[in-house]
């Protein structure tokens, strides 16, 4: 792939952008206002990438690499507005929000204090209702609406696969602040789905 | 009550509750010894967390097989005419 890439091959070039468009719009979103900005942020990003491949020497993976790229542009796109805000303000949602509604589970005067009520029924056959093409896109929209911070983790993490120490160096991060915030997107999205299974 | 025991639990047991908060440290490897045993010691004995846990994997799991999106047009096409200068430099510095 690389050799490809070296050499500008560019179906090689276009595998990789279908790869990681959504995940580079995501990001870029997360620092510029708009999402025409943030598409232009994407296609600099990609210019730098054909100029700069020859210099790449794999030292990271590339997808780190395309995202420090795409994290710097994005940065200095928003600076010159002056309306981007750091990743540090970014909407956090309510970081207290429990993983599951305090409601499913049995209260003080119940027999199990903090044991299921109305626990979670097994997802029959997850590999054909969660990988159907409506179900992944109904948890591709709950994504999109997660607060910008555990978006952006959850993307890097689980929809690029990146590890949490890359993800933790890219948006400059803690390890604990990493992990709260994918603990909050992923909750959330297991309800998403939990909702649709029991809804389908 | 006697002594140790809080709301039908030993000291050291923890509640459902308590547990979809340890989800996410639970799969990334990331607790405490004690606190790992207990999560073990509650998924032994707990079906339901059982499938809460194997809920969160599945979703992680759907998460890393999204259907694409469009590219626009636009980015394909700049990205089409950027190869080309490219390949035009490569081939006058030869």
């Amino acid at each position: 792939m690389l050799t490809a890439l070296r050499a500008g091959d560019e179906h090689a070039f276009r595998l990789l952008v279908e790869r990681h468009y959504p995940m580079m719009r995501r990001m870029a979103r997360g620092y510029v206002q708009t999402d025409a900005v943030a598409e232009e942020v994407v296609q600099d990003t990609w210019l730098a990438v054909v100029t700069g491949i020859e210099r790449f020497e794999g030292r990271s993976s590339l997808t780190t690499w395309l995202c420090s790229i795409l994290t710097n542009k994005a940065k200095t796109r928003g600076t010159r507005e002056r309306r981007t805000l750091p990743f540090s303000c970014l909407g956090d949602g309510n970081t207290n929000e429990p993983a599951v509604d305090g409601d499913r589970f049995q209260g003080d005067e119940d027999t199990w204090p903090g044991h299921w009520a109305t626990p979670p029924r097994p997802w029959q056959k997850p590999e054909h209702r969660l990988l159907s093409l409506e179900a992944r896109g109904r948890l591709r929209e709950a994504l999109e609406e997660l607060p910008a911070r555990q978006r952006l983790v959850v993307t890097l993490r689980d929809v690029e696969g990146l590890r949490s120490e890359e993800v933790c160096d890219l948006l400059d991060i803690s390890a604990e602040n990493q992990r709260v915030l994918l603990h909050r997107g992923r909750s959330r999205l297991r309800g998403t789905l939990e909702d649709y299974v029991e809804q389908a | 009550m006697g002594p140790g025991v809080t709301n039908n639990l030993t000291a050291d047991e923890i509640t459902c509750r308590e547990l979809v908060e340890l989800v996410t440290s639970y799969l990334e490897g990331a607790l405490d010894e004690p606190t790992l045993n207990q999560v073990e010691e509650h998924l032994v004995m707990c079906d339901w967390c059982v499938t809460y846990v194997e809920q969160v994997q599945a979703t992680v799991d759907a998460l890393a097989t999204l259907p694409p999106e469009p590219v626009p047009g636009r980015l394909l096409d700049a990205l089409s005419a950027a190869l080309g200068e490219a390949r035009d430099r490569r081939r006058e510095s030869r």
